[in-house]
């Protein structure tokens, strides 16, 4: 397969724009959809590109990055389906099985990237401290310019080394330990968060409200064990929570009217 | 000098800022697009956050560059909810960045807000509109129309611009609204406000906290699972325990955020080599 340099830029430039749009911009440009129709056209043959981008939108559906967790890179995935489905004639699904690999590329380096990012947050500390606003906005600029740029060469890589780098791809991330680091790195990865969660707590928790603490952490853990109750899990602990806290603040206001009005003798307020 | 930045629980100035005006209101909704530019494991999309409300706070604290510095760093915490509702949080903790409420107010508030958002979004826009927009779509362009793509794009951003901009005006007029009746109570509201902000938390540590463990003891046919064990002592006991380690290590040894980053990378990987994850 074989691409000109004019073909390989664009989509070198659209897989950029893609990556981004994943996270942040329209958040609905690297749809399958979208994505193969653009590429399609760039490769010279839009029909391909919207057939295979139609057919891989139908199988993603129920298959969203919901609630933090990654598929193999849809991004990427789409991309790279309809350029071997352009380049060798093959159906989707044969086109989709030989674009995994690289989807699998795109999501470890999704991984890399959001561990890569934690050490930076003291970046942006410093740029608090100095009341650097322009810092802030760079620090998310380059983020995002680093995710884009290294989708980027994954397409790039793919359109020129085509199917057989695939497989390298494939052998190199099923040897052990590039199959253990990125076990690993995942693993650290989601306990990261614990860290957020830990400052929170720092600034957040007086003494008297651990009690407070572990029981959102019971109610969450035992909605948690209801299958049907995944998606509104968090509405309704927000409700128990609510009600918890407007008790407090009805009971500690009408403590503090009766407490100022002692003198008047006012001691049934409530 | 940092820690008076970082430990401050109200502003320097405590006179209410003007109201922001709509252009500023709209600047941050496009802003909120880029929430998740620099998203990480371990403070989510804190300094995306803080980059959408950056123009506000800006306008808000103009008279007073150390309160600026004070509204920069705590709205730099740990912040994570639906990219596409983050402007009711935004509304509601600009009005209150606004009137200069305590800082703990404020936390505590923003806290609240944004946990339960992330499973009203997932059900409106991943559940729904994506699978009926994409389904009707993606059949279309199957059938070699170029309609198909062009005709997901307008539905789905429509919505999703409809959705950012209602929030933004709504929510921050709420939180205007309210906090007239909060002022004559705030030490109690914020004590309220604390309370629910840490039930959130702790909800979050078990909802977020997806850490297992792979290990097994070797037992002829029948293995022991650790993991199945620890989940008949307490379940979701792992993200609980390294929450609660990790607060020791930084309120009673005084480590760094990047100091835990680096020691949970060591477990992670080390871990993943010896077959614990």
């Amino acid at each position: 397969m074989s691409f000109n340099a004019i073909q390989i830029i664009l989509v070198a430039i659209v897989a950029f724009i893609v990556a981004i749009d994943q996270f942040n911009l329209l958040e609905s440009l690297y749809q399958p959809i979208v994505t193969g129709a653009v590429v399609g056209a760039i490769l010279g043959d839009l029909h391909t590109g919207l057939v295979v981008g139609g057919t891989y939108q139908l199988m993603t559906i129920g298959n969203m990055p919901v609630g933090g967790a990654q598929p193999p890179n849809a991004v990427i995935g789409g991309i790279m389906a309809t350029v071997f489905a352009v380049a060798s004639g093959l159906d989707t699904t044969a086109a989709v099985g030989l674009a995994v690999p690289f989807a699998l590329v795109g999501q470890y380096m999704v991984t890399l990237l959001f561990t890569a990012m934690s050490p930076m947050m003291s970046w942006a500390d410093k740029c608090a401290e100095k009341g650097d606003t322009k810092g802030i906005v760079t620090l998310n600029y380059c983020a995002m310019a680093i995710l884009g740029a290294a989708f980027a060469i994954v397409c790039v890589a793919g359109l020129i080394g085509g199917e057989a780098l695939g497989t390298s791809f494939a052998n190199a991330a099923a040897t052990p330990v590039v199959a253990k680091i990125m076990a690993g790195l995942s693993a650290a990865g989601g306990m990261m968060r614990f860290v957020g969660f830990a400052v929170l707590l720092r600034i957040m928790l007086s003494n008297d409200l651990w009690g407070i603490y572990f029981a959102g952490f019971a109610l969450a853990t035992v909605i948690g064990y209801i299958p049907e109750l995944g998606g509104s899990a968090l509405i309704l602990i927000a409700f128990v929570g609510i009600a918890v806290a407007l008790y407090d603040f009805q009971t500690r206001c009408a403590i503090k009217a009766n407490a100022g009005s002692a003198a008047g003798g006012d001691e049934d307020g409530i | 000098m940092a820690s008076n930045i970082t430990n401050a629980t109200s502003y320097n100035n405590l006179t209410p800022a003007q109201p922001l005006d709509k252009a500023t209101l709209n600047k941050m909704v496009w802003r909120s697009l880029n929430l998740q530019g620099s998203f990480n494991y371990e403070r989510m999309q804190a300094a995306g956050w803080l980059y959408g409300i950056l123009p506000g706070l800006e306008k808000i604290h103009a008279d007073n560059e150390e309160d600026l510095k004070i509204s920069m760093a705590h709205n730099l915490e740990f912040f994570n909810t639906h990219p596409f509702l983050v402007t009711f949080v935004m509304g509601i903790v600009l009005s209150l960045e606004q009137q200069k409420a305590d800082i703990n107010t404020i936390r505590a508030v923003r806290v609240a807000a944004m946990g339960p958002l992330g499973g009203i979004g997932d059900a409106i826009f991943w559940f729904t509109l994506v699978p009926i927009a994409a389904g009707i779509c993606s059949n279309m362009a199957i059938n070699g129309s170029f309609a198909g793509p062009i005709l997901f794009l307008i539905i789905f951003n429509a919505v999703q611009f409809a959705v950012r901009f209602w929030l933004m005006g709504w929510s921050y007029k709420l939180g205007t609204q309210a906090i007239e009746l909060l002022t004559a109570n705030a030490k109690e509201f914020t004590r309220a406000a604390s309370m629910l902000g840490v039930f959130i938390v702790g909800a979050l540590t078990s909802n977020y906290g997806g850490t297992t463990v792979a290990l097994e003891i070797a037992n002829g046919d029948a293995p022991i699972n650790i993991q199945s064990i620890l989940d008949g002592v307490l379940p979701k006991l792992i993200p609980l325990g390294l929450t609660l380690m990790l607060y020791f290590l930084m309120k009673k040894k005084g480590w760094t955020p990047i100091k835990c980053i680096v020691l949970l990378l060591v477990i992670g990987i080390v871990g993943a080599f010896i077959g614990l994850f």
